[in-house]
């Protein structure tokens, strides 16, 4: 006799493999959803001064596919293009509405499945929160301290942790805090999206 | 005239924590006199501090049981490092078991990092942003500075004079750990987080990687239900999502936009990450 549970387990096979299927199939295509924060000029390419394709007006919604610098490459209703990564706004207006009970689903599920954390495999097992209570209740643990002492190994393997990923040392200068107004009087707060492009 | 007359108050409010602290008058004066100087902290006591929070926000939430996630986060804190004004310290990163969204910087080099946060990035550019703003915590002793500054909570630590008083020495450390630790339940100030965001995408970039990996994940921040319990603690303790990006932009945009082209590392990060969230 079948019961349910089989019958889950069954159907959450068939997800599953659908899911990694689709992963090795499709290239990673970021199936990232979002919409514009405020009207922006959809560019040919990820430069301020790069041609025009369109104007988005605010609210446009967009898939993401690509990252690169402080721009975003997107596909809306209206074509594809780069936008800047602070005109959009990541999500569905439903899904931040949305309490999700059993912990927030991942991105690294994406990564790895090239589908939205929404519908792919959630890893997340349950929810171990880490709150206010916690750290006021906290007991110390100085074994642990001991433990995470002991991965101090890895700082005479930064060379080859670099080479490996091709990432070569920079020049950079550190950057001054913007100087009309000062940082602590709150700007941009949420709500406040006054910079459009 | 003014500087008595202050110093004549703060021994006067001193005088009910010195009672409580079981401290005699003329050690409070010093201290009250140091600490008003906000005297660097031996780089020894700043360790020791750091010891003792790290110990109770491990107490919190334990790390992660994995060697090759812990040792990977471990090298690129490292490498990055490499890149800032206190290589001299001996720093630590761990990644916390906890489903809450979160990252943590205790003084003297312990870094911290929860898994709900690492398995809510796309690549390791943006592991780097985060690292790299706590990082900065640590170069900038905001936490330190923000228990010195902060005489309301009876921290009367003298932070300065610690290495040399030994009979002292555990008493004083033991309130600077449970103040310290305090402050990752009350946040610091807005300005302290800024500046670490505005010096992680820096630290990072001469890391050779993409600048706006922490812009990224706070645009991931942006886009979840604020509500959620995994951000609470979070967006409690910090300046929202939305106003880091808005002034990261601002002072970035001019400056960094030569290393567009830099690293995202997406590859090895998921291979790794992917590995342990597979388990």
């Amino acid at each position: 006799m079948i019961n349910l549970k089989s019958i889950q387990h069954y159907l959450l096979l068939i997800l599953f493999g659908v899911s990694l299927s689709l992963g090795h199939v499709a290239q990673p295509q970021a199936a990232e959803v979002g919409r514009t924060l405020v009207a922006a000029d959809l560019k040919q390419q990820p430069f301020i001064d790069a041609a025009t394709v369109t104007n988005l007006p605010v609210n446009t919604e967009l898939e993401v596919l690509k990252r690169q610098g402080g721009w975003m490459q997107v596909k809306s209703g209206a074509g594809e293009g780069w936008l800047k990564m602070t005109a959009v706004k990541l999500g569905t207006a439903a899904a931040s509405q949305e309490k999700s009970g059993n912990g927030l689903s991942t991105l690294v599920n994406l990564a790895t499945t090239g589908r939205s954390g929404s519908s792919g495999v959630t890893v997340t097992t349950g929810v171990r929160g880490l709150g206010q209570e916690d750290l006021k209740n906290a007991q110390p643990n100085p074994e642990a301290v001991k433990k995470m002492e002991s991965f101090a190994a890895a700082r005479n393997e930064t060379a080859a942790f670099a080479s490996s990923a091709k990432l070569q040392s920079q020049t950079v200068e550190y950057l001054s805090a913007p100087a009309a107004t000062s940082a602590s009087t709150g700007v941009g707060s949420a709500g406040n999206f006054g910079r459009g492009n | 005239m003014l500087q008595r007359t202050v110093l004549a108050l703060a021994l006067m409010l001193g005088v009910t924590a010195a009672h409580a602290f079981g401290l005699d008058l003329e050690k409070l004066t010093n201290i009250i006199s140091k600490t008003q100087d906000l005297k660097p902290v031996e780089t020894q006591s700043e360790v020791d501090i750091g010891k003792g929070v790290a110990a109770n926000l491990l107490g919190a939430a334990p790390l992660v049981k994995d060697e090759k996630l812990q040792a990977y986060v471990n090298r690129l804190g490292w490498w990055l490092v490499q890149h800032t004004e206190r290589t001299d310290l001996v720093w630590h990163f761990g990644v916390l078991d906890t489903d809450s969204l979160n990252a943590f910087a205790a003084p003297g080099g312990y870094v911290f990092i929860t898994r709900g946060l690492l398995l809510n990035m796309r690549n390791e550019a943006e592991l780097a942003g985060v690292l790299a703003h706590e990082i900065a915590h640590v170069l900038q002793r905001h936490h330190l500075a923000a228990i010195q500054k902060n005489a309301q909570t009876g921290i009367i630590a003298d932070l300065a004079s610690m290495a040399v008083e030994s009979s002292q020495y555990g008493a004083v450390a033991d309130k600077a750990i449970s103040a310290s630790t305090e402050l990752y339940a009350r946040g610091l100030d807005k300005s302290d987080e800024y500046e670490a965001d505005r010096m992680g995408v820096v630290i990072a970039a001469r890391a050779g990687y993409d600048p706006y990996g922490l812009l990224a994940v706070l645009q991931t921040l942006d886009g979840m239900n604020s509500q959620d319990a995994g951000l609470a603690l979070m967006f409690k303790t910090h300046p929202t999502p939305q106003s880091r990006l808005q002034l990261l932009d601002t002072v970035m945009s001019s400056k960094l936009d030569q290393l567009n082209q830099q690293k995202q590392v997406a590859d090895r990060f998921v291979k790794v990450v992917g590995t342990y969230a597979g388990k």
